[in-house]
Order: C-alpha cells, then sequence, then structure tokens
C-alpha cells in the first residue's frame, strides 16, 4: 500500500512534465489539426543549447533553462516554416511526413555537432529528499511539479483571458470564422508553435534537470510521451493533457516499480490503445467527428 | 459601395465564377438568387479573401480588395456570415460576439454594442454564457449576425442565412435584416429561400453556373420564373 | 554483381514490402505508422518455421504472411471505428506493443546441443536456412524479386480491378462510399489483411536475408519510413513506394561520402518536395498523365499500322 501511494506521489510529479508535453502538443493540434512529428526533437534541440550553455561556460539552472526554451523555439519555427505553413489545406499527411523528415534532420544534426551519446543537465536541487512520514518526496520532482502546474495555470490563464487566447481558441474553433472575423491565422499559427515550443522547452528543461542528462533519443521519447499523455487526455483538450499526462505518469511509475521497464512502456501503449479503441475522445475531449474532411 | 467587375475565380481548372460584375448599392439590400452550385457561395468566399479570383476587381468604395488578406478585408468594413454559420463551438455566446470585435480595441464602445446586440437579439441575451455549439440553428444564426456586426461593417454579406431552419425562424431572420437595413446597413445576402429573399430586397440578381443572368427590381420578374430559375436554373431549351 | 550491390538491392527489396504494405492503407484514406508490426510477426513466424521447426523456406513464407495477415485482420476489427490521426496512433501504439512483446518473448530448443529461437531482447540468431540450404546471396535475391514482382503485379491489377476503385472510393470520402452500397468496413479490413500480409511476406524473406533480427529494428522509424516512402515516390501508383525506397535506400546509403549528413540532406530534400509535391513524385496527376500519354502514342502507333489500308481515321 505504502510503495502504491509512494509510487503515485512520483508519478504525479513526473506525469507533471508529461502534461507539459502534452500540452504543446494540444496547441499545435488545435489549431494546425495536425500532427508534428518534430515536437519533441525541437525540444531535443532546446536540450542541447542549453547542455552547451552548462558545459561550456558553466551556467546555472536558469540560464540553461532560458537556453532550452529558446533552442526549443527557434527549432520550432523552422519546422513551423518548412513543415506546415507552405502546405496547402488537403495535406495534412504530407506535413506529418515532413515533419518526420525533419525529425531526422534535427537529430542528426545534434548528433554532428555534439557526437557523444549522453550530455550533462544541471541538477535542480542538491539537498537531501524531504520525508513525509513513511513518503520520501524528491526535492527536483517537487521542484518539476511545482513549475510544471504554474506553467499550466499561466497557458490556461494566456488561453482564456487575453486577446490572443482568444483568437487562439477561435482558430481551433472553426478556422474559417476566425479568417471571417479579422484574425490573421497565419500569424497567430506561428505564435503558437513558438507558444508551444517554448511550454515544450520549459517541460524538457524539467526532465532533463530531473535526469541529469540529454540524449539524442530524447526527441522521440518526448514526442511519444506527449503524445500518449495528449490522446489519454483528449486531443485538443488543455486541461485533458495535463490530466492525461498525470494518470500516464502515475501508471508508469507503478508499473515500472512492479514489473520493470519493459512493462511499464508496453501497459502505457495499452492503456493508449485501449483509450482508442473504447474512448477515443478520451478523458476529457470532444468526441471525434464521424465523417472527417477528406483524409489523404 | 461594393463594385465587382468581371470576376473569375477557380477552383483547379473549372471556373467557379465565369466574369461576375455586379453593384451593391449604400443602405440598400441587395439579394442574389440561384441554384445550388451557381457559385454563389464562391462569389462570397472570393469578396471576404477566403479565395483568390484569378481576374477581375472587387472594390469597396473605391477600394481594391482583390488581393487582400481575410483579416485586412475585415478591416475595410465587409463581415460574412457564412453559410452554415460556424460558431466557435467552444466558446460561449458572449465570447463568440467579442471575437466578432477582434480587430477593434475600442473597449467602451464594445461594450456599448454588445448590449446593443442583446437588445437586438433577446434570444442571445439569455444566453450569453451558454456554449456555441450548443445553441440551437436558429439560435447560432442569430449569433453568428450579431458576431459579424460587431465589427461594425460597412456591408454585411450574408450567404443562405435560412439554410435549415424553421420557417418561423426564418421569417425572424428576414426580420432582422429588415431592420439592420433601417438602422442603415448596406447588405448583401445570398439565398436559396427565393420567397422570403425577394420581399425584403431592394435590388436583386440572378446567379447561374458562374454568371448573372438578370438584374432587377423584385416586382420586375414573375415570382415564379425568379423561384424556377433560382431553383432549376434556366432551361436551356427555354432560352 | 558483386556483393555489395546485391546486398542493397535485396534490402531494397524486402523494405519495398513494408512500404507498399503502408501504401495500401494509405489508398484506403488510412495512415498507418504501424505496418513494422506485420513485418516483426512475418519475420519471427518464417524464422521459426524455418530454424525450430525444419519447414522448407516457402513453407516458411506461406506461414509467416498468413499470420501476420491473420493478425491484421484482428487488429482491423476494433479500430474499424478510428479515423484519421486516432486510426494512426493507435497503429503506432499497436506496432509498439508489439515491439515490447517480442522483447519479452522466449521461445527456444535445442538444436545439435546449440539453443536456437527467440531470445527476447536479444533477438533471434541463427536462422541460417540459406546457408544451410546453399543458396546463395544472388538466387536470394532473385527470390526477392520474383516475390516482389508478383506482389506488385498483384497490386496494379488491384488499382485496375473493381475492389482498387473501391478502396480509392473509401479513401476519398467513405460516407459516399458507403451511400454507394459498398460494405466499407468489410472492404476496409480486407485492405488491412492485404497490408498486414504484404508486410508478413518481407519480414519473412528479411529474417532469411540478415539470419538474424532483434525486436529494436522494428520500431517507429521504419513504420514512418514505410509511410514516407509512399508520400515521396508518389501515391498515384504502386511504383511509388518503391521509387521511395529506391531513392532513400539506394541513392542515398550507397554514396558513402554522405554518410554523416545522409538524414540532413534527405531530410531537408523531402521537406521541400512535399511542398511542391504533397503526393509525391508519381502522383495521380502525372500518373493520370502518363496514362493519357501512352495511350495516344498507342494510338498513334495503332493508326499509322493501318493507314495503308486506306480509311480507318
Amino acid at each position: 500500500m505504502i510503495d502504491l501511494v509512494q509510487n503515485t506521489l512520483d508519478g504525479v510529479m513526473i506525469g507533471s512534465s508529461y502534461g507539459l508535453l502534452a500540452l504543446g502538443f494540444t496547441l499545435i493540434f488545435g489549431v494546425m489539426r495536425r500532427l508534428d512529428l518534430a515536437y519533441g526533437p525541437s525540444i531535443m534541440i532546446g536540450g542541447y543549447f542549453g547542455t552547451v550553455l552548462y558545459l561550456y561556460y558553466g551556467a546555472g539552472p536558469l540560464a540553461v533553462a532560458s537556453a532550452v526554451v529558446l533552442g526549443a523555439v527557434i527549432a520550432g519555427i523552422y519546422v513551423e516554416r518548412l513543415c506546415f505553413a507552405p502546405m496547402k489545406a488537403g495535406a495534412a499527411i504530407a506535413s506529418m511526413v515532413s515533419s518526420f523528415a525533419i525529425w531526422m534532420q534535427l537529430e542528426q544534426a545534434a548528433i554532428l555537432v555534439l557526437p557523444r551519446h549522453t550530455y550533462p543537465f544541471p541538477p535542480l536541487a542538491t539537498v537531501a529528499p524531504l520525508e513525509f512520514g513513511p513518503f520520501l518526496v524528491r526535492v527536483d520532482h517537487l521542484i518539476m511539479l511545482v513549475c510544471a502546474l504554474a506553467l499550466a495555470a499561466a497557458v490556461h490563464l494566456a488561453l482564456y483571458h487575453t486577446r490572443f487566447g482568444l483568437a487562439l481558441r477561435a482558430i481551433i474553433g472553426s478556422p474559417v470564422a476566425a479568417h471571417l472575423v479579422g484574425i490573421n491565422v497565419r500569424t497567430a499559427v506561428l505564435l503558437t508553435f513558438a507558444g508551444a515550443s517554448a511550454v515544450g522547452g520549459a517541460a524538457g528543461f524539467l526532465v532533463l534537470a530531473v535526469d541529469q542528462q540529454v540524449t539524442p533519443m530524447f526527441g522521440m521519447w518526448a514526442t511519444l510521451k506527449g503524445l500518449i499523455a495528449m490522446m489519454i487526455g483528449g486531443l485538443g483538450s488543455v486541461p485533458g493533457a495535463v490530466v492525461g499526462g498525470l494518470l500516464l505518469g502515475i501508471v508508469e511509475v507503478n508499473s515500472q516499480w512492479y514489473f520493470g521497464p519493459q512493462i511499464r512502456d508496453l501497459v502505457a501503449y495499452v492503456v493508449l490503445f485501449a483509450f482508442l479503441v473504447v474512448r477515443p475522445r478520451g478523458l476529457l475531449g470532444r468526441a471525434p467527428e464521424p465523417a472527417m474532411p477528406p483524409k489523404a | 459601395m461594393l463594385d465587382i467587375s468581371d470576376l473569375v475565380t477557380a477552383y483547379g481548372k473549372i471556373d467557379a465564377l465565369k466574369g461576375v460584375s455586379l453593384q451593391v448599392e449604400t443602405g440598400k439590400i441587395t439579394c442574389l438568387l440561384g441554384p445550388n452550385g451557381a457559385g454563389k457561395t464562391t462569389l462570397m468566399m472570393t469578396i471576404a479573401g477566403l479565395l483568390h479570383p484569378r481576374r477581375g476587381s472587387i472594390r469597396l468604395a473605391g477600394t481594391e480588395l482583390v488581393g487582400l488578406s481575410p483579416a485586412r478585408i475585415v478591416a475595410h468594413g465587409i463581415a460574412l456570415v457564412p453559410e452554415n454559420r460556424l460558431v466557435f463551438p467552444q466558446m460561449s455566446v458572449r465570447e463568440n460576439l467579442l471575437a466578432g470585435a477582434y480587430q477593434r480595441n475600442d473597449k467602451v464602445s464594445i461594450d456599448a454594442d454588445l448590449k446593443r446586440m442583446y437588445a437586438l437579439f433577446p434570444r442571445l441575451n439569455e444566453r450569453t454564457e451558454q456554449l456555441a455549439g450548443t445553441l440551437s440553428g436558429g439560435e447560432q444564426q442569430m449569433l453568428a449576425v450579431a458576431r459579424a456586426l460587431m465589427s461594425r461593417p460597412r456591408v454585411l454579406l450574408m450567404d443562405e442565412p435560412s439554410l435549415g431552419l424553421a420557417p418561423l425562424v426564418v421569417t425572424e431572420i428576414f426580420n432582422i435584416v429588415r431592420d439592420l437595413n433601417r438602422d442603415g446597413t448596406t447588405i448583401f445576402l445570398v439565398e436559396q429561400n427565393a420567397h422570403m429573399a425577394l420581399q425584403v430586397a431592394h435590388r436583386f440578381l440572378l446567379m447561374e453556373q458562374g454568371r448573372i443572368t438578370f438584374r432587377g427590381m423584385p416586382g420586375q420578374l414573375a415570382e415564379d420564373e425568379v423561384v424556377q430559375r433560382a431553383y432549376l436554373g434556366t432551361r436551356r431549351a427555354a432560352g | 554483381m558483386d556483393d555489395y550491390l546485391i546486398g542493397v538491392l535485396s534490402n531494397i527489396g524486402v523494405i519495398s514490402f513494408v512500404a507498399l504494405s503502408a501504401y495500401l492503407l494509405l489508398l484506403t484514406g488510412e495512415i498507418s505508422f504501424g505496418q513494422q508490426a506485420f513485418f516483426a510477426i512475418g519475420a519471427y513466424a518464417a524464422g521459426i518455421a524455418t530454424a525450430l521447426w525444419g519447414w522448407s523456406l516457402a513453407a516458411a513464407l506461406v506461414w509467416g504472411a498468413a499470420v501476420s495477415g491473420g493478425a491484421a485482420l484482428l487488429v482491423g476489427v476494433p479500430t474499424l471505428r478510428l479515423h484519421g490521426l486516432y486510426f494512426a496512433i493507435a497503429t503506432l501504439a499497436f506496432a509498439e506493443m508489439v515491439r515490447i512483446l517480442f522483447e519479452l518473448f522466449r521461445y527456444q530448443i535445442s538444436i545439435d546441443g546449440e539453443l536456437i529461437g527467440p531470445n527476447g531482447t536479444d533477438g533471434f540468431r541463427n536462422i541460417r536456412y540459406i546457408f544451410d540450404h546453399n543458396i546463395d546471396a544472388f538466387q536470394f535475391l532473385l527470390l526477392i524479386y520474383s516475390l516482389l514482382a508478383a506482389a506488385m503485379l498483384g497490386l496494379l491489377l488491384l488499382e485496375r480491378s473493381r475492389l482498387g476503385v473501391i478502396f480509392r472510393m473509401i479513401g476519398q470520402d467513405e460516407t459516399l462510399a458507403e451511400l454507394q452500397g459498398i460494405p466499407v468496413a468489410r472492404r476496409k479490413v480486407l485492405a488491412a489483411g492485404i497490408a498486414g500480409t504484404l508486410a508478413g511476406i518481407g519480414g519473412g524473406l528479411y529474417a532469411h536475408l540478415t539470419t538474424y533480427v532483434e525486436p529494436r529494428i522494428f520500431d517507429i522509424m521504419l513504420g514512418v519510413h514505410s509511410l514516407a516512402y509512399g508520400l515521396i515516390g508518389g501515391l498515384g501508383t504502386a511504383f511509388g513506394p518503391l521509387l521511395g525506397v529506391l531513392i532513400d535506400i539506394g541513392l542515398l546509403e550507397s554514396i558513402r561520402a554522405l554518410a554523416g549528413y545522409r538524414m540532413i540532406i534527405f531530410g531537408g530534400l523531402v521537406a521541400l518536395l512535399l511542398i511542391v509535391r504533397p503526393r509525391g513524385l508519381l502522383d495521380e496527376m502525372v500518373v493520370h498523365k502518363i496514362g493519357r500519354g501512352w495511350r495516344r502514342v498507342s494510338l498513334w502507333a495503332r493508326r499509322s499500322s493501318l493507314k495503308p489500308r486506306g480509311n480507318s481515321a
């Protein structure tokens, strides 16, 4: 029982960063209706910016975090300009495959510049874990949780209490009508990409700092975690992204504790598959439209 | 007010508009009728900037609109109430209206306009915080009209406002159209419901297969013939 | 033919099966990131058949194809209601599940004192059939391409057949197809089954080509690549995915000088290509024009040969 609670605690904290990753993904999907497979890799590029700053200039966590966010935003804008902006309305698959091609490009570019398998990241905290009765809480996990929740709240505020947020939600609701009320959709989409990349960058920094390393495989990992959390929570739902992330974290930590890392990954996919087959809308999403627009 | 000349818009290799010329007079209700596929929605989308014409010009009080982005066209004073309403389903009625005023930043008069809309459309007033996606068809139509009005347009475009609505609601909508015009709004209306449209229009035009085939006043063409041509298009044998 | 070339061509041939598999599903309008799962199932099944059960290669390949085709049918049913993105992610989840299951899968038999068989993450070694039976690399290459040619023939015939038209109709607009009386659900499952079988054949060949498979190979990269080949080569014809494989593995892999920069160049080129040709090089328009040009040429040829006979035009 104690294990279960401990794992759930850990899971919630790790899941908070999954939630952030999912949040960025959801924002992009919401305005584009397309999957950006280069999302994780853009964050990875940010991670490499950060590690360079840390390795060669000895920068502290805050500076490194800024570098990660900046790198992610630059990469994100690059992806948007190349893979999404120039595509015509019906070319959804082309955009996705294009983002995949850029994923590979970014991964190889990172390896070329920094060829080692792993690079260090500054820790979030170096103090001993806190004790709450029989439960242990790592301080860096706690920081991650607090930052993630704060960021999620900030995104929520931006979405629901700013003019830009209104524009975003309008585009998500109906791209055509958004044009018709005078919203500059192209610019808004670009800004959303930048914002989503920034959120992803922050999430990436938190994860990398807890892990204390960055590897070129981080890109795919981040994309997958964000994707799974987003689908479980509900495609296109902002609170869903956070909830999905938390749930994924809880499920993963518990699975790993009782069954090991392979089962952990297996369970994540089984849960995802089960959701898709039984309740594709996820926990908080809207029901998928039955007759989708032309698919290919 | 709106001067359209020799407009040609294509879908791939097919010309949906084959050289359309028409004028929308200031302060009047101009109505465009025609069968399905005639190109009415294409015309509306082209004016609003969602489609780019191959050739031709659209002038609003002398300013050329062709080539401008949809946002710029809204800035010049065009607002389109699209076919199928297209409200923002996950946003409340109030937020939909605020979205309509997106390009404005005069908070005080935006709030005043909000109240004006609620007065004009009492049913919306009862549901200001309700999600637009849960409104009935008629309520969504009113919301779409009110949203378009929030930008204080010089010309209001309406694409098939009666589509899919019950006859009582249609009458209500057209009463509102008449009221808006009486307050001074220039309206360009596309409709299939020829009967209702002819009751409010000052001028009307007939479009068939991408061309304007008749322009005049409501009395000029016998209502029967108009209805027939609007729904079925001219039979080629009859000429 | 030197060994290196044989190796590259064999690779191209085998991967083409997975590319065709993803392409077939794309025709019915569904994006699949998961065809590598059936590639894996086919590989393991065929490998087990020859290495552990002593079957002939032919029987093993059929067995591999059947198991993967069956698996595809099984998965095709619960995912029927899913469309677009939901379906795509479901295929991704399924493929990863399969991959992880193979990481946990152990089935070893002692043969001549040696333990043979799939051993979890360590993979499945010693699929030595073609060596034990003295089939050289070139002969195997011929086998690969004869099967590929047969598959291509089948697909090209399918595209011209009523079923092929039905698949494309479903891909364009499912509701419309349903209204035309097409049993859309059944056809989609059929397409999934055929696609799975195709990938399974490729898998069986792959296992015997490399004599060693491990779960790591059948990852998401392979899946998205398979999809990408069709997008690059063109979605207008079954030759499209083949062209895509050729361009990637054939052209770029072979140019050693580019080794470190391959993905950077390739990735950029693909992105640029997709801007101007969102449906690939041999997209429907191009194929249509080629078809028209061909018909004109053959009509002209026929007319010219008839001329001496007098009035014929």
